[in-house]
């Protein structure tokens, strides 16, 4: 007979283990053992069976894998901690014995990041075992950066010390720098949370959250040791990141840092590049890891040199500085499908190109109300070497002076003042005063609101400025990161491509019941009654159904002559045709949808249990979702419809 | 001893000398005394004080024996007076006490005014300045006259000071050392003039090395080699300065700032980097979904939330909420406040990162539709009965049960009013019979050849047996033989007898059912123990088998007409008998348990086969005219189809009905099978069975047949085939029966 086995011994009893015997294990405390978790990346699991796994009889909520906690037991930074503990102790002791003086000599030895910012460990080997390559890291960096950001944006507290938000600033700056020097950012999206960004790093696509420059509210309970414990990993994370983002462009890194511009509010501007490939900004291009194939290169090149030639006109041009978007696709090749059946690989892009480019002869200069942090960011990583602002918003400015001729574009915030008239006369001494009244204009550029370099950027291209001007009601923006899914409500589409025939029928129904009052009441409740008739066919009036049902072809058609004959004598005089039509196609969608139920509850009865459920939870995700795109289509109808009206 | 004594006599003298002078005892003891000094260094014979001196102390001797004798004395005699005061009573006079020198009064000043702390302007209206120790008024001195004062005013007298002696009220006069004393003393100097606060250090040992040495010890090794221990302790020292540890003292707040200028070191982490395969079991965090159109700080109007829903979503938790945002338009962009859950979220988020725990799901992005089995057209699979072609009215209450007749020109049904009809096919009823009175009719069967016309019906325990009289002659005369034949096989077949001989209750009592009934057509009765609730026919005709589930051992009996003989095959059963059939062309017996059915060999009295349906409850099943299949319909709602061949298990699972499955019926000759419910609805399939192997049947449902009305919570009780015809007939609770066609 075989040894009985006991239970606990062997399978997923073995590989799990519970949180507080991880904790027990490794001898530590269960807030260092949250940092630790935090740091090595170490999450719970779910056991497929709770019941197998846990050995006691309590049902307890987190369970790690044993192997995890095993590979922890190894970790260096686990004796720093214990370390740190038997510190505690000394100092602890030593203050019980009333000794200060060799308290405060201990206490000075020990690491207390939450009040220096500076911790006496260093997380460098675990960013290496974490992120094996530099590409694993990129994968990793969307919440390191919206992290960091926020942090950046945080006033400091007795729990967030200033240096950590200090280096939180410094090391987002540097890493806009990267993106400004390598043009690599690619989307970005004005949300009511904040301002997305996204931006392509060799090959990874990285998304991020700004918040806008406002004071955050802490509500709830927060535990900022918690996010401190995630900061002190991305700001590792970040300055190695940095590290090779800089180097791969031929950058030094760290770049040289002006205290005096930064306390002016420079921000982005307290920073210089250094490096040998920064005089001249095209062979940085080369530097970065992938080559461009040797034929999209001569594409950009020539585009490149289009936009010198332009330039160059710019410049001799003066102030007529032509506004429009470079037309470069033509010289990348389009993959269409010849015959069906394929799979659909992505499609080159011309990113890179003339995405980073965008701005390239263009001047801006920022009025005082706009948020000058985002708009400098984001010009300066489209290309746009110039930018000027209000003295107001800090240091930094290619030109604080409003009237430079140089400048090309404005942008504004604010409601135009209803004396425009006097801004043309007063327009022509602008030179002497400094300042410009409320509602003066610099003849020769572009008054825009903020949305229009959004949208230009997401586009691709500089959009239409009188859409844009200053007053003007803005055409809604839209973000550039949702997937147009087949079936799933684009507003930027008409909406008469995309409602499917039955809700177009009903949706032109109301219009005509809306155009033809009175009239039609009639023919609407047949109508209604009609599909009442429809739906409960399971109902009362059985026998007739089925004998419909189970008839030929012909003997349906011979009713429905019937039913047609029946409607027209009711109602000869008023219908039209088009309206009978309309009906028909109506009546006929109905017959269709019945018919498909019916077919679909013969299918459905045939599935296996574990077959059926899936089905319904698709079915139900899916009925879901569209309610909620049938929604939006309603709203916009009848908006479309308010429109209409409110035009004629 | 010696020099209090000395000096109380001295004080003595003293007293007894100047007893009338003003001047202070103790001045003049310090004038004295220094007198003394004076005569002792000055003076040339100093020793005639030394040679007094023992004469004096005899002298004090004796002066102390007197003394000492008077004080015995006074002990004696009181040391007071008694004399009489201004009242007359008796009043102790103390004589004045002498303030000896061991006294406790020992600074007291005989002289002094005792007024205390009180200024002297007083006692400006008064002739005295005070009082003495005794009481006595001190008298104000007296004052000189103008010219005296002027006198005085002119020529300072030595040692005048201005101030007036409180005490004494006399003009206060220092001596010329006295103010140099104060002054000193104001000045914060040492009061005393000639003291060295600073002496020359007079060396107790010289610091001259002498030529000798004292002792003749060898110079002892330390004195002329370095330590070792030292040299090791500075190499200590060495090695931690060279390594660091030690580093040089540096104010704190400086050793401050250094260590924040300090920078981390850069470095490429990923210099050598080198892919590794992550392990299996590694799930990456997910990302967060990029933002969406309603997230827009300027969407397009569609994505507003009306008024109601915005109530809706401030209304509902924020635990619920679908989204944790509402979508807001702003016609510019300064106008965007700050999202106040920004840090809660990111918080969150982190929370998320290291305490969710990941599970890998599998999303499955298909279209449902293509889970659906791709079915047949029901056009291709007719014929079928589609429509209701007949309603036979006529029974009171529920009717329960309906059957064809083999030749499919009649239809016989059973009900709850106790009768039995039998109906033609148009929906004429041709024939009834009431066979029992209080037992609704739960069972009628047609004997299946073709050759007989012979109709088994069962109300409560008793089987009935009758011949309608709606065919020809022959026919029925036929079938009358086959009935009568068994009477003979009754009375002479040997009644069994248990083991102690007592004479044993036959399973089934065989007799006429009375003349009233005879008439009518019924000519036989058999009587088991129970209440019957199935019956089925074997194919030949000549044996039946019947199931009362209340009936415990003999809940199973078989029965053979001709030999008017009824059998128990199964000795117990284990749990309720539901139903049996015969196997259709084998020697086969089914009977169904409430779980499972049972497939015996009736040749060789064995259980060949268990199948479990799986259902809870089963309320019927039917046998393939083929044999190798079973249609199985329970209470829980199922329809079950078993492959004997394949498994025990069933084949395929139907659910199409919303209550249960009452009965459940194969076609005799077209591939389909129907089964009735009590949500009032048949569901005809469409199930071929091949004869090869390795095929396995289609089942395709085709129809759902609606029309009977459920009647307190029961709808369709039976189904039957018509033999040949795609046409069933199903029996309502509603108390109609219903062709289909």
């Amino acid at each position: 007979m075989p040894r009985i086995k006991k239970k606990g011994q062997a399978g997923a009893a073995k590989n799990y283990v519970t949180r507080n015997q991880a904790i027990r294990k490794l001898q530590i405390t269960l807030p260092d053992f949250r940092k630790l978790c935090i740091w090595k990346g170490i999450y719970p699991r779910e056991p497929r069976s709770k019941k197998k796994v846990s050995k006691s009889s309590t049902n307890s909520t987190t369970f790690y894998y044993a192997k995890d906690i095993q590979y922890l037991l190894h970790e260096p930074l686990l004796l720093k901690f214990r370390d740190q503990k038997s510190l505690e102790k000394k100092i602890s002791k030593a203050l019980g014995r009333g000794d200060v003086t060799d308290a405060a000599r201990l206490e000075s030895n020990a690491a207390r990041p939450e009040k220096t910012g500076k911790p006496r460990y260093t997380l460098d080997h675990v960013i290496r075992e974490r992120y094996p390559t530099f590409i694993d890291a990129l994968r990793d960096l969307d919440d390191c950066l919206s992290m960091l950001f926020l942090f950046a944006n945080l006033p400091s507290t007795s729990s967030v010390p200033a240096k950590m938000i200090a280096r939180c600033e410094r090391l987002t700056l540097e890493f806009q720098h990267y993106l400004i020097a390598s043009h690599s950012l690619t989307k970005s999206f004005l949300s009511i949370k904040g301002i997305y960004y996204q931006a392509n790093i060799k090959g990874e696509d990285v998304l991020w959250l700004v918040p806008y420059k406002f004071n955050q509210r802490i509500v709830g309970d927060i535990d900022f040791r918690i996010m401190g414990t995630f900061v002190e990993f991305y700001m590792t994370l970040l300055s190695f990141v940095n590290f090779r983002l800089y180097t791969s462009l031929g950058l030094k890194y760290p770049p040289k840092f002006d205290q005096l511009k930064d306390e002016n509010a420079a921000e982005l501007g307290a920073f210089t590049l250094e490096g040998m490939t920064l005089v001249n900004d095209e062979p940085q291009k080369q530097i970065e890891d992938h080559k461009p194939d040797p034929k999209v290169q001569a594409a950009v090149n020539k585009v490149l040199k289009q936009i010198d030639s332009k330039a160059a006109n710019g410049d001799g041009a003066g102030d007529a500085v032509e506004v429009e978007g470079e037309e470069s696709n033509d010289t990348i090749d389009k993959f269409e499908p010849a015959a069906p059946g394929g799979d659909i690989l992505p499609q080159p892009s011309n990113l890179g190109g003339s995405q980073g480019s965008l701005f390239s002869n263009c001047t801006f200069y920022l009025s005082r109300e706009t948020p000058r942090q985002p708009l400098e960011f984001i010009l300066k990583a489209f290309g746009c070497k110039r930018v000027g602002w209000d003295a107001v918003l800090g240091d930094g400015a290619f030109t604080t002076n409003e009237l430079d001729p140089a400048i090309t574009h404005q942008i504004v915030d604010r409601p135009p003042v209803q004396n425009a008239v006097e801004a043309e006369t007063e327009g022509d001494d602008n030179q002497t005063s400094q300042k410009l009244g409320a509602n003066n204009r610099v003849p020769g550029r572009v008054y825009l609101q903020p949305q229009w370099v959004w949208d230009s950027v997401n586009d691709g291209e500089l959009k239409e400025p009188h859409l844009y001007a200053p007053g003007t009601s803005l055409p809604p923006h839209l973000s550039p990161f949702v997937k147009a899914m087949p079936g799933a409500y684009d507003p930027t589409m008409p909406l008469e491509e995309q409602e499917p025939e039955r809700e177009a029928l009903e949706a032109e129904d109301d219009d005509e019941e809306v155009t033809a009052e009175g009239m039609d009441i009639a023919e609407d409740d047949d109508a209604e009654d009609d599909d009442a008739e429809n739906d409960d066919f399971e109902g009362v009036s059985e026998d007739e159904e089925e004998e419909v049902d189970g008839s030929d072809d012909d003997a349906e058609r011979q009713r429905e002559l019937e039913a047609e004959l029946a409607g027209s004598s009711v109602k000869s005089k008023s219908i039209s045709k088009k309206a009978k039509a309309k009906e028909d196609k109506l009546k006929a969608l109905s017959k269709k949808s019945r018919e498909d139920a019916e077919e679909l509850e013969r299918a459905k009865g045939m599935l296996s249990k574990k077959k059926r459920k899936l089905y319904e939870q698709m079915i139900y995700t899916n009925t879901k979702k569209n309610a909620a795109d049938e929604k939006l289509r309603a709203k916009r109808r009848r908006l479309e419809k308010e429109g209409k009206r409110a035009k004629a | 001893m010696a020099p209090p004594r000395l000096s109380k006599k001295r004080k003595d003298v003293a007293e007894s000398d100047e007893s009338d002078d003003g001047l202070a005892g103790t001045a003049l003891e310090g004038v004295l005394s220094d007198d003394e000094d004076n005569d002792s260094g000055s003076e040339s014979d100093p020793n005639s004080d030394d040679f007094n001196d023992p004469d004096d102390d005899d002298v004090g001797n004796d002066f102390d024996a007197t003394s000492i004798s008077s004080a015995d004395d006074d002990e004696s005699k009181p040391n007071y007076k008694v004399v009489k005061d201004a009242n007359g009573n008796e009043r102790y006079e103390y004589a004045e006490i002498d303030p000896v020198y061991d006294s406790d009064d020992s600074d007291a000043n005989e002289k002094g005014n005792t007024i205390g702390n009180i200024p002297l302007s007083f006692y400006d209206s008064y002739p005295h300045i005070g009082y003495d120790i005794n009481g006595k008024k001190i008298m104000r001195p007296a004052t000189g006259d103008a010219l005296d004062a002027l006198l005085e005013t002119i020529e300072i007298p030595k040692g005048w000071t201005g101030l007036t002696d409180p005490q004494t009220g006399k003009p206060l006069e220092l001596t010329r050392e006295q103010l140099e004393l104060l002054r000193r003393l104001q000045t914060s100097q040492i009061p005393e003039e000639n003291y060295d606060p600073y002496p020359d250090l007079i060396p107790y040992f010289t610091s001259i090395e002498e030529k000798m040495p004292l002792s003749s010890a060898p110079e002892p090794k330390r004195r002329f080699l370095p330590s070792k221990h030292e040299a090791k302790r500075v190499a200590k020292l060495v090695r931690a300065i060279k390594e660091g540890r030690i580093l040089p003292y540096k104010p704190p707040e400086e050793r401050e700032r250094e260590k924040g200028e300090e920078e981390e070191v850069h470095y490429d982490i990923w210099a050598n980097e080198e892919a590794q395969e992550r392990h299996i079991m590694n799930i990456p965090a997910p990302k967060l979904a990029p933002p969406g159109y309603d997230l827009s700080y300027n969407p397009p109007p569609e994505y507003l939330p009306t008024q109601e829903e915005k109530e809706a979503w401030e209304k509902m938790d924020p635990e619920e909420r679908e989204k944790e945002y509402l979508p807001a338009k702003f016609d510019a962009l300064r106008k965007v406040p700050g999202y106040g859950e920004f840090v809660k979220e990111r918080f969150e988020r982190s929370l998320d990162l290291y305490l969710a725990p990941r599970v890998r799901k599998n999303r499955l992005n298909i279209d449902p539709n293509s889970l659906l089995p791709k079915l047949p057209s029901p056009e291709e699979l007719k014929p079928f009965p589609t429509v209701c072609q007949a309603i036979f009215k006529g029974h009171e209450g529920r009717v329960r049960t309906v059957s064809f007749s083999p030749d499919g020109e009649w239809i016989a049904s059973g009900g709850d009013d106790g009768t039995v009809r039998v109906w033609s096919l148009n929906g004429h009823q041709e024939w009834v019979a009431r066979i029992s009175t209080e037992e609704p009719v739960q069972v009628v069967r047609w004997r299946p050849n073709k050759d007989t016309f012979i109709l088994a019906a069962v109300a409560g325990e008793d089987i009935f047996f009758a011949v309608p009289p709606l065919v020809s002659g022959a026919l029925e005369k036929a079938s009358r033989d086959v009935i009568d034949l068994g009477f003979g096989h009754a009375t002479n077949g040997a009644v069994p007898t248990t083991a102690d001989g007592a004479k044993k209750e036959p399973p089934a009592k065989w007799s006429r059912p009375g003349s009233k009934l005879e008439a009518a057509g019924v000519l036989l009765k058999a009587t088991v123990r129970s209440a019957i609730k199935t019956l089925s026919w074997h194919r030949r005709g000549d044996f039946l088998c019947t199931v009362s589930p209340t009936g415990q051992r003999s809940s199973v009996a078989v029965h053979t007409l001709s030999k008017h003989l009824s059998q128990i095959p199964f000795r117990r059963l284990p749990g309720l008998a539901q139903a049996a059939h015969f196997h259709p062309s084998r020697p086969y017996f089914f009977v169904a348990t409430q779980r499972m059915i049972r497939c015996y060999d009736l040749q060789r009295q064995e259980l060949v086969k268990i199948l479990q349906p799986g259902a809870r409850w089963i309320s019927g099943f039917d046998v393939h005219p083929g044999g190798d299949n079973l249609i199985v319909g329970s209470y829980d709602r199922r329809l079950l189809w078993h492959d004997l061949d394949l498994s025990t298990r069933p084949y395929k699972t139907m659910r199409f009905h919303t209550e249960a499955v009452r009965a459940v019926r194969y076609h005799r000759a077209l591939p389909l099978f129907a089964d009735a419910s009590d949500d009032g609805s048949l569901q005809i399939f469409h199930g071929k069975v091949v004869s090869d192997l390795m095929e396995n049947a289609t089942i395709v449902p085709v129809k759902m047949l609606r029309g009977h009305k459920i009647v307190s919570k029961l709808g369709v009780l039976d189904v039957d085939w018509h033999p040949r015809h795609p046409w069933c007939i199903s029996a309502g609770a509603d108390g109609t029966c219903r062709l289909w066609a």
